[in-house]
């Protein structure tokens, strides 16, 4: 479903992304790990559209999508759950979600707000409140609900467990899992590589940059080398 | 008296503050860009209605057309002026260059446009005042001394609204939530599917047409126009923003009514000259007890409106 071919991008001098190859199928739970700065974000804002991409190509549904804006993405089924939730702090609970379904036809986005507060009851109960008076676990949840309620094919998240406990981080889990048997692609980006490489089907290792190995989750998560580098301590 | 009627025409002078402060205030806070062709966009409303009524339509399309539907042409014109300087200065260097620009460039330019109309104007019409008329010039309420003029009093209540509208439509609509969501940060407004391109130049469509509303109101209300108005105005709505808080409706219709009753009194006072000691010294003094201003947020840049 979401296909990309040698993708590189770069910031000035830094080559962030060198030739990644990826792929995500059907309903599909894909994980990326990989250290601080080896390009996981830039590689999933680059699907999304928010960086533009030097050369390769990204496409879906066996589709181009390289010249799409990223608006369009969005139209087309791709979202993204950016690092550090990026909720809007001077807007409400509910004005969020808006936001999440501001490419919906707004006649029926009443129905998928309620279904989402239906989701989180938490939510639902400062539905009016600013969102910045929402606890880190809470905004998350409002951070995977705004991108919900895009009706999304493929959802991308970036490092969704930082800064939350541990009970958190296993609903937050539970959570993928339930969008997953929904029907929804994954893109999971995580540096819990323990959990993400658990949940998914599939992984990829970003080294500056470029992908170092890539194959069954379960069998990355075995991988001697790859425990030392980065599964030591988890 | 002579103190509620300089209250009374503080508040007027202050009507016409509040929408030029909510033109800037918008700008900043949803462009991150203080844009200096205001003034003229708010002169070009007042000198194009003025020579409309008094020349008709250019290259004689029209004889002399009245008051009300000359200062549609000027209000018009403010829009399409300030949709211009989008194009050239905001949307012209951003997109070639990116953020790489910050905010100099935009600014530059925009100051530029600024001597560029208003010096357009001085070369069509000349540096004079004009006379502006309308049929209820005189038009006052007498309660004892106190003289209150009726398209001034009709002027605040009609800047009011205004305001009030935006802050409305900023709230409850689509289109408004897409503008508050690329004030607090363009790229997850982008995320959302805000295209923030087709974003950009409602803000200047807004900035035209209140700084065009203002204009207009002050050619009704004080019968003269003058391809200086808007340099007496620019200063003083910028003092109210900043006076209100940047990046806030609200503060800016305080701030507006504040510079405007400040900037009565201190005439009455100690004469002419004085009103821009006064407002500007009242700022200086506010900023050292409230940074933020009177409504203003903490955090610049990050949840405005
Ligand atoms: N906007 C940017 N401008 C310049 N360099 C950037 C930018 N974003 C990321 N980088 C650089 O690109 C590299 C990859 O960053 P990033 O994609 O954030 O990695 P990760 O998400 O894996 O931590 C880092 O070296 C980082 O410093
Ligand atoms: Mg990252």
């Amino acid at each position: 479903m979401l296909k990309l071919e040698n993708v590189d991008v770069r910031y000035g001098p830094v080559h962030a992304v060198k030739s990644v190859s990826l792929e995500v199928d059907e309903a599909q739970i894909v994980a990326v790990v990989g250290a601080n700065g080896a390009g996981k974000s830039s590689l999933l804002r680059a699907v999304a559209g928010a960086e533009k991409i030097n050369s390769g190509n990204i496409s879906f549904d066996g589709r181009p999508v390289n010249r799409l804006a990223a608006p369009e993405r969005v139209k087309q089924g791709i979202t993204l759950v950016p690092e550090g939730r990026q909720i809007f702090v001077s807007m409400t609970v509910e004005e969020n979600l808006l936001m999440g379904a501001y490419t919906q036809d707004q006649v029926q986005i009443r129905s998928g707000i309620e279904a989402i507060f239906d989701r989180f009851p938490n939510l639902a109960s400062r539905r009016h409140s600013l969102a910045s008076v929402l606890s880190g676990g809470e905004q998350q949840m409002l951070a995977i609900g705004r991108a919900m309620i895009a009706r999304p094919r493929l959802m991308m998240l970036d490092e969704p467990s930082l800064g939350l406990s541990p009970i958190l981080v296993n609903q937050l889990f539970e959570l993928i899992l339930e969008l997953n048997r929904q029907g929804i692609s994954i893109l999971l980006v995580e540096q819990n590589t323990k959990m993400a490489l658990q949940a998914a089907e599939r992984g990829y290792v970003l080294e500056l940059g470029a992908v170092r190995m890539e194959g069954k989750a379960s069998d990355l998560a075995a991988d001697k080398s790859l425990a030392e580098a980065y599964l030591g301590d988890e | 008296m002579v103190f509620t009627q300089q209250l009374v025409n503080g508040l007027m002078l202050g009507s016409i503050y509040i929408s030029v402060a909510v033109a800037f205030t918008l700008t900043i806070g949803i462009l991150n860009f203080l844009n200096f062709t205001i003034p003229a966009l708010y002169m070009l409303a007042g000198m194009v209605g003025w020579s409309v009524s008094y020349y008709g339509l250019p290259f004689g399309l029209s004889e002399p057309l009245g008051w009300a539907p000359s200062l549609l042409v000027g209000i018009t014109c403010s829009v399409l002026a300030s949709l211009l300087v989008e194009r050239f200065t905001y949307r012209y260097f951003k997109i070639k260059h990116g953020d790489s620009t910050e905010h100099a460039i935009p600014l530059v330019s925009s100051l530029g446009f600024l001597l560029i109309f208003e010096y357009a104007i001085l070369g069509a019409h000349g540096s004079e005042t004009r006379g502006f008329h309308t049929p209820f010039t005189d038009l006052n309420w007498r309660f004892a001394d106190l003289v209150i003029s009726i398209p001034q009093v009709t002027s605040l209540i009609l800047s009011l609204c205004i305001v009030v509208g935006l802050s409305f439509m900023l709230k409850k609509t689509r289109i408004g939530r897409a503008l508050r969501a690329t004030a607090e940060s363009p790229d997850t407004a982008t995320l959302m599917g805000v295209e923030v391109r087709k974003i950009v130049p409602i803000v200047f469509v807004l900035t035209g047409l209140l700084c065009g509303l203002a204009g207009s109101i002050f050619a009704v209300n004080y019968s003269e126009v003058s391809p200086y108005m808007g340099d007496h105005v620019g200063t003083k709505a910028i003092a109210a923003m900043v006076i209100g808080g940047l990046g806030s409706v609200w503060g800016a219709i305080a701030g507006g009514l504040i510079v405007g009753i400040s900037e009565t009194f201190s005439i009455h006072f100690f004469g002419a000259s004085s009103a821009q000691i006064t407002v500007w010294g009242l700022l200086l003094v506010l900023l050292i007890f409230r940074p933020n201003g009177l409504f203003g947020h903490n955090a610049i840049g990050k949840g405005k409106f």
